[in-house]
């Protein structure tokens, strides 16, 4: 610890930066509570039969998506084959795709009507009970859309274990599971706190998945609860409180995960691994991987099948698809840079500060937007707005680059932090004694470093922020108009072809800046030192 | 020479007064929901045929839904730019009113055709169905023609619905039962509970969920197959004809008081109930006009089942009542 570069001015922006945030999340509320008229009628809603409940959803998605995550990370980490950078990128975008659109494409293939039913009446003339409603199909919908997501993740730790580890622990003969205690999980248990708090945090707030697929009352969320307080009750205070509930719920978990502190984990990219397990092994590989594939690739595949097969040029022939597209595009790109600065001020902040409790502090904010209603959210910055006494026309685009920034901050924290972590652990004795510039440091030792997971993390920011329709509702207009409000546009005008065939290109454009931005950035970042 | 200068003087002021005038035509602003303002919606038409003769611009602003759009209006309060409500439905028209923020409209609507007669002072009908559940005639020919044959069904037959807290439809079944059933309510609610696939946010989730063969029914509109033979000739999607008579959604328009363009928002409501202005709604919002077009109704609505008996359950009872009416329900299919 006591190698660490002395950085005060990263921590003091570190710490402005949670200051801001934390004022925001408390004008967004205090302009809520001061919109409301008076006091309506008490909540109607059971706070502690939702909390339960919602815990205990929240709980299996993270435990599920964790372990779902970690062995497909261990199989791509492993196997080499064609098309696997395809399969990679694909998996990384059910998060980034709009909830709704993953879950039609798991109903196409576990539905009451899916590839799989349609396939097993026909052959055997069986119909099964479909899986993907009720409890058990809102984790599984979760769990692709957050497993997939974690494997993303926790491959980019293990393709970054140092080759020299591996050519000592294949000398020393490990067996697969030695190897995968020994070697991957010190490179994995320092991701998983981080990523854990995101999933449950996800899973505890998620939404429109739970309403598609929960069934009815009995599964929904505290989420619902203030959405009803907010649109049909019009009981603003209540919706505060619930607010209050559900970010002190929050709360608890995003401490317990920022408290702990991540483990070191080494740098730099694997090249083409020289050791392949044996033989049952890899076999258990490919079968995690075909398994995985099934279950994660299916569901966007068919949602490529149903809207490339529909309405697509009818779609390609719509000056408002192609308006949407530019705004969206725009959007997507402004909040990823923003987020990068967010995210750089925090993770370098943070891997900077040497007490324990500084790290705990610093590492909240990236959470403020998980652990705070979407819907509150969006009203508040709304009210915000008009006591300002801007136009929401003009505020429309800031508001909406800003909001989607915080919905990807987490997410490119879990991707920058434990890097960030790792080279001041690592090398953070030379740069003390090259004595360089905090300036220096970055440019010359930490970004050449994280180019790669720059390149992660614009592509997850620019992706969230393409997938989201989040804030937009209430200050939407005809002329500001993104890719995903038209699709439920189209939706709710019975247009479902064209909404198929948006769904599908959303996911391409999400699809190529997977594959595309990282390895842009790594040869932007390593392009100096060639 | 004197008299020239101040001449022309008076013909330049006039004329930038003239030019300023055209620039600064008056703009209705009308808060609604999104899926009237898209570019599939009758926003686009309603709003070419107005400004053809009003010398005005038309700005619709979309709301994420219909009860958004009073929530919107309820937020900003005095300061807001709305001068208009449009696609507030029956269902919440009660809520709406006793926030007093609705002028009274003052239009003579004799010649509207409804299944009601209309005598509301501060709301205008644009257009209406009937709540009805759809059926696909190739997976179910032969659909249940009441509640309580739905309910007899075998446990296999799904339907999906709609939230009533979220979705005006959802909000209209509950009164639909209500209104049909009345103090037996709860019993059908617990009897439809095994059939229900799930309970959906909006109307369009739902119904991508029937389209999708996920769900045998679903509850939307009478004239919901009318899209379906309008757009792709298909004819296999029909409105199951309940027995115990159906509950209508019919959706209004109302001018706040707030505005400073009352004429030309009254204006609006008179083109909007004309012939000419609801020939704009049928094959775009796949709704029936609220007045007779005769022959200029779309064939594909034409044909269309309507129920025999409409369900009317008194506006005050349904303000009033319809919050325990939702934790009934909750309670029966939790």
């Amino acid at each position: 610890m006591l190698t660490l570069p002395h950085r005060p001015l990263r921590i003091a922006a570190a710490t402005a930066l949670t200051l801001l945030i934390a004022a925001l999340i408390a004008a967004v509320l205090w302009a809520i509570l001061d919109a409301a008229t008076d006091a309506a009628s008490g909540s109607r809603v059971d706070i502690p039969h939702l909390l339960r409940m919602t815990s205990l959803q929240a709980g299996l998605t993270m435990v599920l998506s964790l372990l779902v995550g970690t062995a497909l990370a261990w199989a791509l980490n492993r196997l080499r084959f064609f098309g696997r950078d395809l399969v990679v990128g694909l998996f990384a975008a059910a998060i980034v795709t709009p909830g709704m659109v993953v879950a039609f494409g798991l109903l196409s293939i576990w539905g009451r009507n899916g590839w799989i039913n349609q396939a097993t009446e026909s052959l055997f003339g069986i119909r099964f009970d479909s899986p993907a409603y009720g409890l058990s199909g809102i984790l599984l919908a979760h769990v692709v859309l957050d497993g997939a997501f974690a494997a993303r993740i926790l491959l980019a730790r293990l393709d970054s274990i140092p080759q020299n580890r591996l050519k000592v622990g294949q000398s020393l003969g490990l067996s697969a599971w030695q190897r995968f205690v020994l070697i991957d999980w010190p490179a994995l248990r320092g991701s998983l706190p981080g990523l854990g708090a995101i999933i449950f945090l996800l899973a505890f707030t998620s939404f429109p998945i739970v309403l598609l697929l929960g069934g009815g009352p009995a599964n929904q969320t505290l989420e619902v609860a203030i959405y009803t307080a907010v649109r049909l009750d019009f009981d603003l205070v209540g919706a505060v409180r619930l607010a209050l509930t559900q970010i002190a719920v929050c709360s608890i978990v995003i401490l317990l995960a920022s408290a702990f502190t991540p483990v070191p984990s080494a740098l730099s990219r694997s090249a083409q691994p020289s050791w392949r397990d044996a033989a049952p092994v890899r076999v258990l590989q490919w079968l995690v991987l075909v398994i995985g594939t099934i279950g994660f690739a299916l569901p966007l595949l068919s949602v490529l099948y149903d809207g490339l097969a529909s309405g697509l040029l009818r779609v390609l022939g719509q000056a408002s698809f192609w308006r949407a597209t530019l705004t969206s595009l725009v959007i997507g790109a402004s909040s990823a840079l923003v987020t990068l600065a967010l995210a750089l001020i925090l993770s370098l902040g943070r891997s900077a500060a040497h007490l324990p409790a500084a790290r705990t502090l610093l590492g909240v904010p990236a959470y403020a937007y998980l652990a705070v209603p979407a819907v509150v959210l969006s009203l508040g910055f709304f009210l915000l707005v008009r006591a300002l006494g801007v136009p929401g026309g003009m505020a429309a685009p800031v508001v909406v680059i800003f909001a989607n920034s915080l919905l990807s901050l987490p997410f490119a924290i879990a991707t920058l932090g434990p890097p960030l972590d790792a080279i001041l652990r690592s090398r953070g004795k030379l740069i003390r004694s090259l004595g360089l510039s905090g300036w220096r440091q970055f440019a010359a030792i930490e970004y050449p470093l994280i180019g790669r997971d720059i390149g992660l993390m614009l592509a997850l920011a620019f992706c969230f922020s393409l997938g989201d329709l989040g804030v937009i509702a209430l200050f939407g207009t005809q002329d500001f108009q993104t890719l995903p409000l038209l699709m439920y546009r189209a939706l709710g005008s019975y247009k479902s072809n064209d909404a198929a065939a948006i769904a599908a290109l959303l996911l391409i454009f999400t699809i190529a800046a997977f594959v595309g931005l990282p390895r842009l950035l790594e040869r932007i970042a390593h392009a100096p030192r060639r | 020479m004197v008299k020239f200068s101040s001449v022309a003087l008076a013909v330049l002021v006039a004329g930038f007064s003239g030019g300023a005038f055209a620039q600064d035509k008056p703009t209705l602003t009308i808060y609604t929901y999104d899926g009237f303002a898209s570019e599939w919606g009758p926003g686009v038409p309603l709003k070419d045929g107005f400004e053809a003769t009003c010398n005005c611009t038309v700005n619709f602003v979309a709301a994420d839904s219909s009860i958004g759009t009073l929530r919107k209006v309820q937020l900003e309060g005095d300061t807001t730019e709305a001068d208009m409500i449009l696609g507030l439905d029956t269902a919440i028209a009660g809520e709406a009113r006793a926030t007093g923020l609705f002028a009274d409209h003052g239009l003579d609507l004799g010649h509207l055709a409804l299944p009601t007669t209309w005598t509301d002072a501060q709301f205008v009908p644009f257009d209406y169905s009937h709540f009805a559940f759809m059926h696909d005639t190739n997976t179910m020919p032969v659909p249940p023609t009441s509640f309580e044959e739905l309910i007899a069904l075998d446990d296999d037959i799904k339907i999906a619905i709609q939230d009533p807290r979220s979705a005006t439809p959802g909000l209209g079944l509950l009164v639909w039962i209500k209104a049909a059933y009345g103090d037996r309510a709860p019993e059908i609610w617990a009897g439809l509970k095994p059939h229900i696939l799930t309970i959906t946010r909006e109307w369009s989730e739902s119904y991508a969920l029937f389209l999708e063969g996920e769900a045998d029914m679903v509850l939307s509109y009478t004239t919901s197959p009318a899209y379906h033979i309008f757009d792709q000739d298909d004819h296999t999607i029909k409105a199951a004809m309940f027995t115990e008579g159906h509950f209508p959604q019919i959706e209004v328009a109302g001018i706040l008081k707030s505005s400073d363009q009352q004429e030309l928002a009254r204006d609006f409501l008179a083109f909007l109930t004309s012939v000419e202005g609801q020939k704009a709604i049928p094959t775009t919002n796949w709704m029936f006009p609220v007045v007779d077009l005769g022959v200029d109704l779309d064939a594909s609505f034409q044909g269309l089942p309507q129920p025999e008996k409409t369900l009317v359950l008194d506006e005050a009872e349904i303000t009033a009542n319809s919050a325990a009416w939702i934790d009934e329900m909750l309670a029966a299919v939790q």
